[in-house]
């Protein structure tokens, strides 16, 4: 066992050190540390040792561990994890992931279709000179950048994914009875997909309700001062987990636990510079896509109006990111028929995706700071939202652990819906696939989103909207449309996230 | 409609005007607004006519004036309340304000007080007040002519503001940054076909040229304030303010100097221009701000910029207190429009007397309508029934959204309190600090 122990930790280190080899600031870390082999405090004599000390003095380790964090969240335990579902054989969740990608190709093929109705070539076009000279006068103010978009819609908006998710067969789907073809007892139940129950939930956000230990006198702004100083990656990550984050540290603490921390260096800024380059000089269908969203969404948003011209820069360098592509673990299925290409990113833009970035102007007053986090963000959460994917945590299962709660905590409200002929999931599906955003104030929805990445979760978007529709019950029960329910749950402006998530977890 | 809603009142004291053994409130509005009408007719009361025995008024501030008139021989009784105090225009007043704040200073200074002191004299102008320079350097035209030239001269490169004294909302404004053209608008105002408007005082005031810009946006704030009495002074500022945006990109480019859309922020200019959006209006809630302000420069210069927000409206309602008839039965709230400085420091722009109630989007009217609600509940006392001998202390459950900015007869209790008992402790006193 111990032996088996050690191989592993081996073979994990091995791979982590093939990794960080292969990474785009190998050579730079590499360098300073030959450069630390070389101090007067390293002796040649007790390298090991000393060297060691030194690489810790100057805080490359901790820079090194920051590293290694992110390289274990992102690849290498999804990486194991596909490989053993591969080996089993007969995989029960097959027909999602061919729905995965086909649901992928149809979009992509959307978007090819709309190219040739606008005979625009699909994989751009040298943007005009003139074009061009007007997008960088512009640049700093693109919501004065007029083109005609009367044209372009949306591709897809979060209604076209719930009515795919709501028509997904599984093997294990009883044929269904024709003499009762109302609304389905159950519309996710038949998935095999495992999500947690309340209990479940409980132990997974304890941090929430531990009492501070009376050895711990120092307010929170200093505690979290202390944790940056720190510059550890779980760190900040763990400070997050109590929902009680200063504002004024945020954007900090979430930069160090989804990228690169405060330490900002020159690849970030060429790699910014090279994608703004690539919006000037190709003209891209996306662009059009980029900016209709953005003014059918943000622009309309009396919370996030003002930063309209800081989310066109965003999402048109976003569209450009070939990392973006890398970084996203799509479903993998082989489905017959054509692959249809998509933009550089291989994200095609849906209605309200601007909205994911929205929250981060918030927390940034620099477009390159907001933008890494924010890209972080999305390979790591949204775009779990917005695809079809067997992921613990995809909008799948979320839809799933939204079910089983309402059925097992609110029964009547369960039933309620039923009689009515309700899918109770079709009043909640805006929330979950926008994790709230456009929907709670600014305020609450950071607070909602310090704990997606405290505990790396996004279950608590199910949790919550659980939570929304227990808290408003008795109006809800009086109600009996559709519009009514959904006129109950439009405005969340009164609503306070931290409060209410503490309460619906430790009552019985 | 009515609901059938009477309210026991008993005499309280000899003297009463109106003795009533049952009372039932009647209002009077000059305004046919909903945000008005729905808060009077939830509280149960009946509109009757200016003509009737009316019990609160919410009127325009001419007939308010009309009501105070020595010619018109109205007495109001002890059960009466009217939304706006006699000569508010010392506030409101474009020129009377700065006339009421620039004597406030010199006041100040005859009597020794550390709040006038000045910094040392720089190159670029004349010694400023160090806590009391809150608002742009304006003056009276065409009276101050000559000391707006002398000022003008220090500093040609500056861009001034015009405008009229009496107008509101944005109406006859315009920017000057050349000598020559307040010349020649004056020559002109001065023609035979402009008679009306050479009788018009302007006020020029040094423009605020390096605003804070959010999303590369000028924007102005506009809060709530509201003045139950003036002696004492007692003042409680609305939480929900919000910051009205310009649609169009600030630009300080001369060409831009004409355009208006990018330098006024008054609702009723930006929705003439072409990007006016219907959903929001320009309008971004001071939360927001506040919550933007902290993410991106940390909660000290947040926190010092909202203090000296307060601290800038406590001084100028100190500044006109004194001129003030402090009728007993009025209140008022005030508009204030202030501009943040990219040094995150506010500028008072100006005081209105009568900001709108018309509601803009959605959220301006849940705004509107809760403000009209949490009015109603500090100048009423606790039964509910307007009577001017109520000491006008409501309780912190009456506040609601209103935070208490001073009661100078509160504050005034509390120091007593602390002199019989030096023992006790402090509690920050709510009340003096702006002492």
């Amino acid at each position: 066992m111990e032996e088996l122990r050690d191989a592993s930790i081996h073979h994990t280190a091995q791979k982590l050190a093939v990794a960080i080899k292969a990474m785009k600031n190998y050579d730079e870390i590499f360098k300073k540390v030959q450069i630390l082999a070389c101090s007067p405090g390293v002796d040649k004599n007790d390298l090991r040792n000393t060297l060691e000390d030194a690489i810790k003095s100057t805080g490359l380790e901790t820079e090194i561990r920051n590293i290694v964090f992110h390289l274990v969240r992102n690849t290498l335990i999804t990486e194991t994890k596909s490989q053993e579902k591969i080996g089993h054989g007969a995989d029960p969740l097959a027909y999602l992931r061919r729905s995965a990608v086909q649901w992928d190709r149809r979009v992509r093929k959307s978007l090819n279709a709309m190219c040739a109705e606008l005979s625009m070539p699909l994989h751009g076009q040298p943007r005009a000179v003139m074009d061009r000279d007007e997008l960088i006068s512009k640049w700093e103010e693109l919501s004065n950048y007029t083109i005609d978009l009367s044209n372009y819609r949306p591709v897809y908006a979060p209604k076209d994914l719930l009515d795919v998710l709501l028509s997904l067969k599984g093997p294990q789907k009883p044929p269904e009875d024709t003499e009762f073809v109302q609304v389905p007892n159950w519309e996710f139940s038949h998935i095999e997909l495992p999500v947690k129950n309340l209990f479940e939930l409980r132990l997974l956000f304890a941090e929430l309700f531990r009492k501070e230990g009376t050895t711990n006198n120092l307010d929170l702004p200093t505690q979290c001062k202390r944790i940056l100083d720190t510059k550890q990656a779980p760190l900040c990550q763990h400070f997050l987990k109590k929902g009680r984050t200063p504002a004024p540290f945020r954007g900090e603490l979430w930069s160090f636990v989804l990228s690169h921390g405060s330490y900002m260096n020159g690849q970030e800024c060429d790699h910014w510079a090279r994608l703004r380059n690539k919006v000037l000089t190709t003209d891209h269908i996306v662009d059009k896509l980029i900016f209709k969203d953005i003014q059918l969404t943000a622009s309309n948003d009396d919370q996030y109006f003002v930063f309209e011209d800081v989310l066109y820069q965003i999402m048109l360098c976003f569209s450009r990111d070939t990392e973006i592509a890398n970084q996203i673990q799509f479903e993998k299925y082989p489905v017959k028929g054509r692959n249809y290409e998509g933009p550089p990113s291989g994200v095609v833009p849906f209605h309200g995706i601007c909205m994911f970035a929205a929250p981060f102007c918030y927390l940034y007053d620099s477009s390159i700071n907001l933008y890494f986090t924010f890209r972080a963000f999305y390979i790591r959460y949204c775009h779990r939202l917005t695809t079809i994917n067997t992921h613990p945590q995809g909008i799948v299962s979320l839809c799933l652990l939204f079910e089983k709660l309402l059925q097992t905590h609110e029964p009547l409200l369960w039933s309620h819906f039923r009689e009515l002929q309700i899918q109770p999931i079709r009043v909640v599906f805006k929330w979950l696939m926008r994790a709230f955003s456009g929907h709670l104030p600014p305020d609450q929805l950071l607070i909602l989103w310090d704990l997606i990445l405290g505990y790396d979760s996004l279950e608590v978007l199910s949790l919550f909207a659980i939570i929304i529709l227990s808290f408003r019950k008795d109006s809800l029960l009086q109600v009996t449309s559709l519009d009514n329910i959904e006129a109950i749950l439009a405005d969340l402006s009164s609503i306070k996230v931290l409060p209410l998530i503490q309460l619906a977890l430790c009552r019985d | 409609m009515f609901k059938k809603y009477k309210l026991k009142k008993t005499p309280r004291r000899a003297g009463n005007a109106v003795p009533h053994e049952r009372m039932r409130i009647s209002f009077c509005t000059d305004l046919d607004k909903s945000v008005l009408v729905n808060n009077f007719e939830k509280r149960g009361w009946s509109q009757v006519s200016p003509d009737d025995d009316w019990n609160f008024y919410w009127a325009s501030v001419q007939t308010c004036r009309n009501i105070f008139s020595v010619d018109s021989g109205y007495r109001m009784h002890d059960n009466q309340m009217i939304n706006h105090f006699p000569n508010h225009y010392e506030l409101s007043r474009k020129d009377l304000l700065v006339k009421n704040i620039k004597r406030y200073r010199k006041d100040l200074e005859r009597e020794g007080n550390p709040l006038a002191e000045r910094s040392e004299p720089t190159a670029a102008g004349a010694p400023r007040y160090v806590y009391l320079d809150f608002v742009p350097i304006t003056f009276v035209l065409p009276a101050d002519y000559n000391m707006f030239v002398e000022e003008y001269r220090k500093n040609p490169q500056s861009t001034w503001i015009m405008k009229p004294c009496g107008k509101s909302q944005g109406a006859g404004i315009f920017l000057i940054n050349k000598l020559s053209k307040l010349k020649r608008w004056s020559r002109e105002a001065k023609g035979p076909f402009h008679q009306q408007l050479s009788k018009e005082s302007y006020v020029i005031s040094k423009y605020i040229d390096n605003p804070l810009l959010i999303g590369g946006k000028k924007f102005d704030l506009r809060l709530y304030v509201l003045v139950t009495s003036f002696r004492p002074l007692k003042a409680y500022l609305f939480k929900q303010g919000f910051c009205r945006f310009c649609t169009v990109k600030y630009d300080t480019s001369v060409t831009e100097l004409d355009n208006m859309y990018v330098h006024l922020t008054n609702v009723s200019v930006q929705k003439h221009g072409g990007e006016y959006n219907n959903l929001h209006g320009g309008k971004w809630s001071v939360q927001n701000l506040a919550l933007y302000l902290e993410g991106t420069r940390g909660k000290e210069v947040t926190d010092r910029l909202f203090g000296s927000i307060a601290w800038l409206i406590v001084h100028s309602l100190r500044a006109v207190a004194p001129v003030m008839a402090s009728d007993r039965h009025c209140f008022e709230c005030y508009g204030y429009d202030i501009i943040i400085d990219n040094n995150l420091k506010p500028w008072l722009v100006e005081v209105n007397a009568s900001p709108s109630l018309t509601s803009t989007t959605v959220t301006d009217r849940i705004l509107k309508y809760k403000l009209i609600d949490n009015i109603l509940s500090v100048v009423l006392p606790p039964d509910g029934v307007p009577d001017v001998r109520w000491n006008k202390i409501p309780s912190a459950d009456a506040l609601g959204n209103f935070d208490l900015l001073l009661d100078e007869e509160l504050a005034a209790q509390e120091e007593q309190a602390q002199t019989a008992q030096p023992s006790t402790k402090g509690r920050g006193g709510g009340g003096n600090r702006w002492k």
